[in-house]
């Protein structure tokens, strides 16, 4: 006998240029409402369109050491963490080839001119991104995007402030944690089918959005230039949001010959496109 | 001259036991174009693209959800 579902309080905003939803059972309207303001406080510095964000700042340090703040300094160790995971595929350090084809400003503004013959192949991050406690300096030269990472990091970590029973959604990367409303786990919809997600992540890699013309802003770090593996869209549920966010760009850049081991290996469920 | 006989011996066995090596392995040639054991090839095929893949670990549900991913 299935017991009657937990009433659910949720909220929709937008935010981080994206859409965003926030869902918890036993969790108040205020708890929703001051993760939608950690949302937006934390996006506004760790964006690389607003003059006065922190990555501003380490990106126009030129090499120099410079504060950061503490989840500064955790989102940058996610960055590498995801370096490390992805075998260097998912790369922040991608950030010169984004301007180089056009993507230099949100895109509700529209891109500029693509230059797509000055985009390089991306440094190692590991070899350009140095952090220490409370500070971190990025070779001169060089420039970050904390992006899909960003934002599955964010969810992982909104979730579990909600409480022991909820789910952050940001702009499709999303954790889930606790039972969900009928102690069955969390009914996320997952590449045409409903999956029940416990204490998991899921996130999708795509370059069907985000494109202006031929390109699109999922650069392979390979070349500097946009994906072309033949992959169009990676889903993937996996044990954070941010692990789930790793995965399905890196299956998607390997392409469809190895998308399927990889996600094997690292993934709980996968739908590739 | 038992000396000389000896390294004599010694050369000769070591060459023929060289050319009849290179024979052996010249008529033994690995052949490069062999087809993978099934194994092997199975993890350099295609993977089911358009096709959603579950472990054990993930339940499939048959309630409407609550949101889902997505690109964005």
């Amino acid at each position: 006998m299935r017991l009657s579902p937990a009433p659910v309080e949720f909220h929709h905003f937008e935010a981080l240029g994206t859409s965003c939803s926030l869902f918890g059972v036993g969790v108040s309207r205020t708890q929703l409402l001051q993760g939608e303001f950690w949302v937006r406080e934390l996006g506004t510095r760790i964006t690389r369109f607003s003059e006065g964000s922190e990555l501003v700042a380490l990106n126009r340090a030129k090499g120099k050491w410079i504060a950061v703040s503490a989840e500064m300094e955790a989102l940058l160790r996610e960055a590498m963490r995801a370096f490390e995971l992805s075998a260097g595929l998912v790369n922040a350090a991608v950030l010169p080839s984004m301007i180089a084809i056009g993507y230099t400003r949100p895109l509700v503004e529209g891109v500029t001119t693509a230059a797509t013959k000055e985009a390089r192949p991306a440094p190692s991050l590991a070899d350009v991104l140095q952090i220490e406690t409370g500070r971190a300096k990025l070779e001169s030269g060089c420039g970050l995007d904390l992006g899909g990472i960003a934002k599955g990091w964010m969810a992982d970590r909104l979730a579990a402030q909600l409480g022991p029973n909820a789910l952050a959604n940001l702009g499709g990367d999303l954790r889930a944690v606790g039972p969900g409303p009928s102690s069955e786990g969390w009914p996320v919809g997952f590449g045409g089918a409903t999956v029940m997600l416990r204490d998991q992540g899921a996130a999708t890699s795509s370059v069907r959005r985000r494109r202006w013309g031929e390109l699109h802003h999922l650069i392979d770090p390979r070349t500097g230039l946009p994906s072309d593996s033949g992959l169009q869209e990676v889903s993937v549920v996996a044990a954070t949001g941010c692990d789930a966010e790793v995965v399905a760009k890196t299956a998607l850049l390997l392409g469809p010959g190895l998308a399927t081991a990889y996600c094997a290996a690292h993934a709980a469920a996968w739908w590739l496109s | 001259m038992r000396a000389f006989l000896l390294k004599l011996g010694a050369t000769v066995l070591t060459l023929g036991t060289t050319v009849a090596s290179a024979a052996y392995v010249t008529a033994h040639l690995k052949n490069a174009s062999a087809p993978l054991q099934p194994t092997v090839l199975a993890s350099q095929q295609v993977g089911p693209v358009g096709g959603l893949t579950m472990t054990p670990g993930v339940r499939q549900g048959d309630v409407p959800p609550v949101t889902s991913t997505y690109a964005s």
